[in-house]
């Protein structure tokens, strides 16, 4: 009797979990829970120590490639980068080969350089999109003007003063991809490798654990993961953002899940010793 | 006829990937310039690839709406998602922003894509919560220590799992994140590095088969 009511538990109408996660989401969002972030993972202290220790008007490349599907984790650690890169006065070039980031790209760009006084073309340029990544970052390796003679407003790239002194991967400090893809691969590949320009990357939190061995080869400087990466970086950067408050709508889903998964399977030990 | 569907084909493959294969090791002029070229190549070929994929999807959606196949409703969004887009786009010049403040472009990208893209995305995390509660059984050693990983980088990814494990298992002096730290960089390595070694030996063999010639599957049946 008793078996067949706890089987019931797994027959149970999807949409009421869909209701529960739905609501745990969404409290936090009402009504902010605002636990602190007590832990910064080496990787993230890594990304940001380098980027820190850069001097300023080095040349620092973002490709900046993510769509609206993974903006929420992404877009934060773009910002509290590119904030990070502004506060240490660099110059900041920013390339995209997926469609869809133009518009991401632009949201980040309308709001965060005036923060610093920062100006379009004198302290950053934005590149139009290129179709075929690999193309652009071989040719980027002799001569950018190659692909990027003109920046999104049709001005001429060269004559900018963000690009004074900048030919090639040669005259970067570093490169920094936030991506939604497997476009860091390539970005390590063939460019970190290839000719020597230290990458770090932003990924999401799923894709995160693939990039371990880039990481303890020293592939790559550093990683922010996920929305607590970008949480991390903002609490480096001492710049709280989206990532630090989207962490608390984490904390009620991800332990959710694990009660989720905890309770079917005391269900399911239950049910066999019954 | 032959020589003209298959033998320059495979001439053209093996001459472009060995000069590309060299090129990547030779740091002279000619290599560079080579390289160059190919890429513009590769730019313009990419353009033409879009443009067939484009004339292919509308085609594979008209045939199902001309026949009026199971679904052939949403085959109509395909159309009005693509033109609710592209229209914008060509009107406002690709500009998101003007002098005036936002453009079509701008608005069709920040209350259309933005949206709808997200939501789609969105929806995954309610399907892999409920497939979480239905289909994780832990019934044999491998899935508990799946499960066991899991569980520790849920629980050490968010502050409120941090507090719990502190709470629970502060007295061993090791704190989750330094558990997740060893996850991460030994088993979890152990398993990329070795998944991510095969595929470079499978990529490179498949590479060297086809610009020599032995995997020819890429030019179709006749």
């Amino acid at each position: 009797m008793l078996k067949e009511k706890l089987q019931k538990f797994f027959k149970i109408d999807r949409r009421w979990i869909f209701l529960l996660l739905a609501v745990v989401i969404f409290i936090p969002i009402l009504k902010p829970i605002g636990l602190p972030n007590k832990t910064i993972s080496r990787d993230a202290q890594n990304a940001f120590n380098f980027m820190d220790s850069l001097k300023p008007g080095q040349f620092v490349l973002f490709s900046l490639d993510y769509d609206p599907s993974t903006r929420p984790e992404l877009q934060p650690q773009a910002v509290a980068a590119i904030r990070h890169a502004f506060k240490k006065n660099l110059r900041v070039g920013v390339v995209t080969y997926i469609a869809g980031s133009t518009g991401l790209i632009q949201q980040i760009f309308e709001k965060v350089p005036a923060e610093y006084g920062k100006k379009n073309g004198t302290d950053y340029v934005i590149f139009p999109y290129m179709a075929n990544p690999t193309a652009a970052m071989t040719q980027m390796a002799s001569d950018i003007y190659g692909i990027y003679d003109r920046d999104q407003d049709g001005k001429d790239a060269k004559s900018l003063p963000v690009m004074k002194g900048i030919r090639n991967y040669k005259d970067m400090a570093l490169v920094v991809n936030i991506t939604g893809t497997a476009m860091l691969d390539s970005w390590v590949a063939f460019v970190g490798d290839k000719y020597n320009v230290p990458v770090f990357g932003g990924v999401t939190a799923i894709s995160q654990p693939g990039y371990g061995p880039y990481l303890q080869t020293g592939q790559l400087k550093g990683l922010i993961g996920g929305m607590k990466g970008a949480a991390e970086y903002e609490s480096l950067i001492q710049e709280p953002g989206k990532g630090t408050s989207g962490i608390d709508s984490l904390n009620l889903a991800h332990l959710l899940v694990l009660v989720l998964i905890l309770t079917s399977n005391i269900l399911l030990l239950v049910i066999r010793y019954l | 006829m032959k020589f003209i569907k298959k033998t320059i084909p495979l001439l053209i493959v093996l001459v472009v990937g060995v000069l590309t294969l060299a090129s990547y090791y030779v740091p002279h002029k000619y290599s560079v310039d080579y390289l160059e070229l190919m890429n513009k190549w590769e730019n313009i070929v990419s353009a033409f690839a879009f443009l067939l994929g484009l004339i292919s999807l509308f085609y594979t959606h008209y045939s199902k709406i001309s026949r009026k196949v199971d679904g052939w409703g949403y085959s109509i969004f395909v159309y009005i998602g693509f033109f609710a887009m592209v229209i914008p786009a060509i009107v406002c010049h690709g500009k998101q922003m003007s002098d005036t403040g936002q453009t079509a472009l701008g608005w069709a990208f920040g209350f259309i894509y933005n949206p709808l893209s997200a939501t789609m995305f969105a929806v995954l995390a309610f399907y892999i919560v409920s497939t979480a509660y239905r289909s994780f059984r832990i019934k044999s050693p491998q899935a508990f220590v799946l499960f066991l990983a899991a569980f520790i980088l849920i629980l050490g990814k968010v502050p409120l799992g941090q507090i719990i494990w502190h709470s629970a298992l502060g007295w061993t002096g090791q704190g989750v994140d330094q558990v997740i730290e060893w996850i991460m960089s030994v088993p979890a390595v152990a398993g990329k590095r070795g998944i991510m070694i095969g595929i470079a030996i499978g990529a490179v063999v498949t590479s060297l088969k086809i610009i020599f010639g032995i995997e020819k599957q890429y030019m179709g049946k006749d």
